[in-house]
């Protein structure tokens, strides 16, 4: 027999009251005051968020936001800095680690969460696609990322889905590599991500997405689902955390060494084409935390491009680890670029690293 | 001592949560295990408990964040962080690239030293980690 989950549908809230949520719901399951739980996230106001250990100091344009009514705040789980709008919906698992079927090898229960949410999409009729390490993708363009986080014995993942997404409020409000780029680079990244009302031409309502990601992530699961809200404990706590989450202890807090955020551009000329890399740059850590590569090169498939992207997305920007980063890339994955090889693009991100010391 | 790629050093005690910990008198030097860094994936960022904080078994002791995961740390032993690996917090991947080296934690000194014998011995750690690897074979 299947297990019934808690199928939590709270609606629209401030970001302050959902991420006060993230901590009661995964407390609360780790401490066995609540059932294993699937929530759907959606924000009112909109919102800007950072990852657990970022800084809102280098991640969001705080006067922009202010200045639009966009609140601030931390997220409990990890990765990078983000824009919710009111039309977007976010997903979330909560459950014990040790869940029979549910992977220890966090790589392994990325694929496992996000399949779930791809299996949902399909029942739109959208082919989505895991693209590792944790983004869901739709022909090459990102449709939703993940990320996780775990208090005691019980887990935490959670997921963005686009649905209608206004891409020039995100670009402003958030501290992005390509705010020093020209027009046409900035279209560029714009087709790096889509959305539900791109991909199928209009957008279902909520209560369709809602229920199609329900399928896809029971089936996957292999669990069923009852609507259901707070238990008392977990209201109780919700009160009592409220307030933390609304502090600017909480969003501003630095929990670790302080970080860097240098944005590098650099320009490569090949026979096949200009290569324009931009890329921040941690220079504590020596981590590339994005890349960003256009030019008038023609890659096949075109997708391969920000696949690159992805492989360098937090990876070391040591001269050498970016070699076999390149090189590792163009092994596994069958990409032609007339004119352009592999030592072309090592040679233009290592000028925009040189640069960036 | 190798259970597949993953080194279990076999003077080093164990802990369930990938912990390798080495006892020195009264002080243990602590850090996470091959298999533990494996298990994690590329780590991005590590917030460690400073020195002179006191900490209970099992309490939380410092996050650690991977491919957009925050994990929380746990303290193996009880007793006073006498020192955390300031360099490895800067460069977390020092903890995947020489994990029972320059990727070691914590300097702690130890409150109760009673529970050092309620950790694995690495032969048992090897034994747990080879169940651990057969059972994400099952689900694969």
């Amino acid at each position: 027999m299947k297990e019934n989950w808690r199928l939590f549908d709270p609606g629209p809230l401030t970001v302050a009251e959902n991420m006060a949520l993230d901590k009661v719901i995964l407390n609360a399951r780790s401490a066995n005051l609540a059932p294993n739980t699937v929530r759907y996230l959606q924000f009112s106001p909109h919102c800007a968020m950072v990852g657990y250990h970022q800084s809102v100091e280098l991640e969001i344009e705080e006067e922009y936001c202010r200045q639009h009514g966009i609140e601030i705040n931390r997220r409990i789980t990890g990765g990078g800095n983000l824009y919710w709008d009111e039309s977007q919906l976010g997903w979330e698992i909560v459950a014990p680690k040790d869940t029979p079927g549910i992977p220890k090898r966090l790589e392994d229960m990325y694929r496992l969460m996000c399949e779930s949410v791809v299996l949902g999409l399909d029942k739109l009729g959208v082919k989505a696609e895991f693209r590792p390490k944790n983004d869901i993708e739709v022909g090459g363009r990102k449709i939703s990322g993940t990320g996780g986080t775990e208090i005691g014995d019980a887990f935490l993942y959670q997921g963005t889905l686009l649905t209608d997404f206004d891409v020039d409020t995100m670009i402003s409000c958030l501290k992005l590599p390509i705010k020093k780029l020209e027009d046409k680079q900035v279209d560029s990244f714009k087709q790096r991500v889509t959305c539900l009302k791109e991909v199928l031409g209009y957008l279902p309502p909520m209560k369709q997405i809602k229920t199609a990601l329900s399928e896809g992530i029971s089936e996957v699961l292999g669990i069923t689902m009852e609507p259901g809200g707070l238990t008392a404990a977990e209201e109780k706590a919700f009160e009592k955390e409220l307030p933390n989450f609304q502090s600017e202890e909480w969003i501003r807090g630095l929990r670790i060494m302080p970080q860097e955020n240098d944005l590098s551009i650099s320009e490569h000329k090949t026979p096949g084409g200009l290569i324009r890399v931009s890329l921040r740059l941690d220079r504590n850590r020596q981590v590339i935390k994005s890349a960003f590569i256009t030019g008038d090169f023609f890659a096949y498939p075109e997708r391969s491009i920000m696949d690159l992207e992805a492989a360098l997305k937090n990876s070391s920007c040591r001269p050498a680890d970016v070699s076999n980063t390149v090189r590792q890339f163009f092994t596994d994955n069958e990409v032609n670029i007339p004119g352009v090889d592999v030592d072309d693009f090592y040679h233009a991100l290592y000028l925009a690293i040189d640069k960036g010391w | 001592m190798q259970v597949k790629n993953f080194v279990i050093p076999e003077n080093l005690f164990y802990d369930t949560n990938d912990y390798w910990i080495k006892v020195d008198g009264e002080e243990a030097l602590i850090g996470m295990t091959d298999y533990g860094q494996n298990n994690t994936g590329d780590i991005l960022y590590l917030e460690l408990s400073q020195g002179g904080q006191r900490i209970k078994q099992g309490d939380r002791f410092g996050s650690i964040e991977s491919g957009k995961w925050v994990g929380n740390l746990t303290a193996p032993l009880s007793g006073v962080v006498v020192d955390s690996n300031r360099e490895v917090e800067s460069n977390p991947r020092k903890v995947n690239t020489d994990s029972y080296g320059a990727g070691w934690m914590y300097r702690l000194k130890l409150s109760n030293p009673d529970e050092v014998g309620k950790l694995m011995a690495a032969k048992d750690y090897a034994k747990w980690v080879t169940e651990q690897i057969n059972s994400e074979q099952e689900i694969e």
